[in-house]
């Protein structure tokens, strides 16, 4: 079957938003890379490409939207343009906390950084969104269903940076604003593996048309605790 | 003799929507086959032109006061299909049917059904607008006449009603003695609309309504439907999509005369189950 000029332009839409999010990912490297280094030119190209990313993420939001108004899509067509704004929009908020994670920069040690595994959690952060691309690309449940467990882990490295902090804390001789920059960064990082999450989310409901956001059990625990 | 019951009166717990933005998914109708009462069902039915088999076993249950919507490729049969429900097709040399087509659970076919009667129930509305070359009044008493309503007052009473329902009254209130032919296209089709409401059916089947008119005039036939929607069971065959997503709560999807899906409409045009629905609705037909 021959592809049509609209389906063309859903791979060409599609084809922007992975070269954004290599754009995304790239910029979290550079930023934990130059705030282990204290690097302040590294910094400010960081922010420069954020900039990039803004404004390649409007202009993707734009063609989406005249995309819907002009072509009126429907079944996967819908769903993939649906998908395409809202991953577009959690690559931007991505970019976004790289460079939150460069303005921790002026309060926080080499030696502080290295004391806690940032780079592991950043690399972890962006394999998660690596990989829910990847599952966007491919259209792969499976690996999206991946990229959601993976969540967890991060969250487990947060907790425990929060413990170690909050234990640092205690001592009387602590720098608690540098202290709280770490907590901040862990924080970032955490905030990016959830992005990247949603992203998965997303891609399960592009190939399924189901929405699986929020469909824990927590709603019944909670009336559960209640009645207890 | 045909013992066609006034649904209006006797199925009053069916619920229906406001409107079709509220996405039409009632708990008791979680799906459009199978269970439930149905205004319209069909059961293993098929309409054959001498050999040619242009409807092939469809089972399907139309709902009551809803809007479904019939889409496929030219010569899919679903006009056929439509056009089964009033026995249009009775017309057509040839043509015969199997299986069973239920009004009110009472077969359409059945040995002593009366067409008169059953096609006072089930209205019809084509694609080109046809009225009578007569008075816009004289067009919308007409079949109440043949229906024994003689009466001035009583027929004043049913074709201000009628026009009223049709939303062209304030359109033609002062010209009723006026030969209908000189309304535009798009009040004429309403016009037809208003003349199938006059002998108050309990269905109005819509063949391609829209598809000889203007998108103003369509806009007002659209409005319409959504109008009548919930005091009469309608069914429209469209080739325009978007107008299918537009005004109905469940669409039906015919391929070369077999019922590839029927679904809620915001179901079918967001996540449809068949392969081949989406392939169709998105352009992708080979």
């Amino acid at each position: 079957m021959s592809s049509r000029p609209v389906h063309e332009l859903i791979k060409e839409l599609s084809q922007v938003l992975v070269q954004l999010s290599d754009k995304v990912v790239e910029n979290l490297f550079n930023a934990l890379h130059a705030v282990k280094h204290q690097d302040e030119h590294g910094a400010r190209q960081i922010r420069i490409i954020d900039h990039e990313i803004d404004v390649a993420e409007v202009n993707l939001e734009e063609r989406c939207l005249a995309f819907l108004a002009l072509q009126q899509p429907v079944a996967r067509d819908l769903r993939t343009i649906v998908t395409i704004i809202k991953i577009n929009d959690d690559l931007e908020r991505i970019g976004d906390l790289a460079v939150h994670i460069i303005d921790r920069m002026p309060e926080i040690s080499p030696e502080m950084l290295d004391s806690f595994a940032f780079e592991d959690m950043g690399a972890h952060a962006a394999e998660m969104v690596k990989k829910s691309i990847e599952a966007f690309i491919s259209k792969d449940r499976l690996l999206a269903d991946q990229v959601c467990a993976l969540d967890e882990e991060i969250d487990v490295m947060h907790r425990s940076v929060f413990k170690k902090v909050t234990t640092l804390m205690k001592n009387q001789d602590s720098d608690v604003d540098q202290l709280i920059a770490a907590l901040s960064i862990s924080r970032y990082i955490e905030r990016m593996a959830d992005h990247a999450s949603r992203i998965a989310y997303e891609v399960i409901y592009l190939v399924t048309g189901e929405i699986v956001r929020h469909k824990g059990v927590l709603y019944e625990k909670l009336i559960e605790s209640i009645k207890e | 003799m045909l013992m066609i019951t006034d649904v209006r009166n006797t199925s009053e717990s069916v619920p229906v929507p406001k409107t079709t933005r509220e996405i039409y998914l009632p708990p008791q109708r979680s799906t459009i086959t199978g269970g439930g009462a149905a205004h319209i069902a069909a059961r293993e039915f098929s309409v054959y032109y001498g050999d040619f088999e242009a409807v092939k076993r469809v089972s399907a249950d139309i709902l009551s006061k809803y809007v479904t919507a019939i889409i496929g490729p030219s010569g899919c049969g679903k006009s056929t299909f439509l056009r089964a429900i009033n026995r249009m097709n009775d017309l057509i040399p040839g043509c015969h049917t199997t299986g069973s087509l239920l009004f009110d659970g009472e077969d359409i076919y059945g040995k002593y059904t009366d067409e008169v009667l059953l096609r006072k129930k089930v209205g019809m509305v084509f694609q080109k607008p046809n009225p009578f070359p007569k008075s816009i009044f004289d067009n919308i008493a007409y079949g109440p006449r043949l229906h024994g309503v003689n009466d001035k007052k009583k027929l004043m009473e049913i074709v201000e009603r009628s026009l009223r329902k049709a939303a062209i009254w304030d359109e033609v209130c002062d010209r009723l003695d006026k030969n209908a032919l000189g309304l535009s296209g798009g009040q004429q089709q309403r016009l037809c609309v208003a003349r199938t409401l006059a002998v108050e059916p309990e269905v109005l089947l819509l063949d391609e309504p829209t598809s000889a008119l203007d998108p103003k005039a369509t806009a007002k036939i659209e409005d319409l439907i959504q109008e009548l929607r919930g005091s009469y069971t309608i069914m429209i065959v469209t080739h325009n999509m978007q107008q299918a997503s537009r005004v109905s709560d469940s669409t039906m999807f015919f391929y070369e005369g077999i019922l590839v899906e029927h679904a809620p409409t915001a179901q079918l045009f967001v996540n449809p189950k068949d392969p081949m629905t989406e392939d169709y609705i998105t352009g992708r037909f080979s």
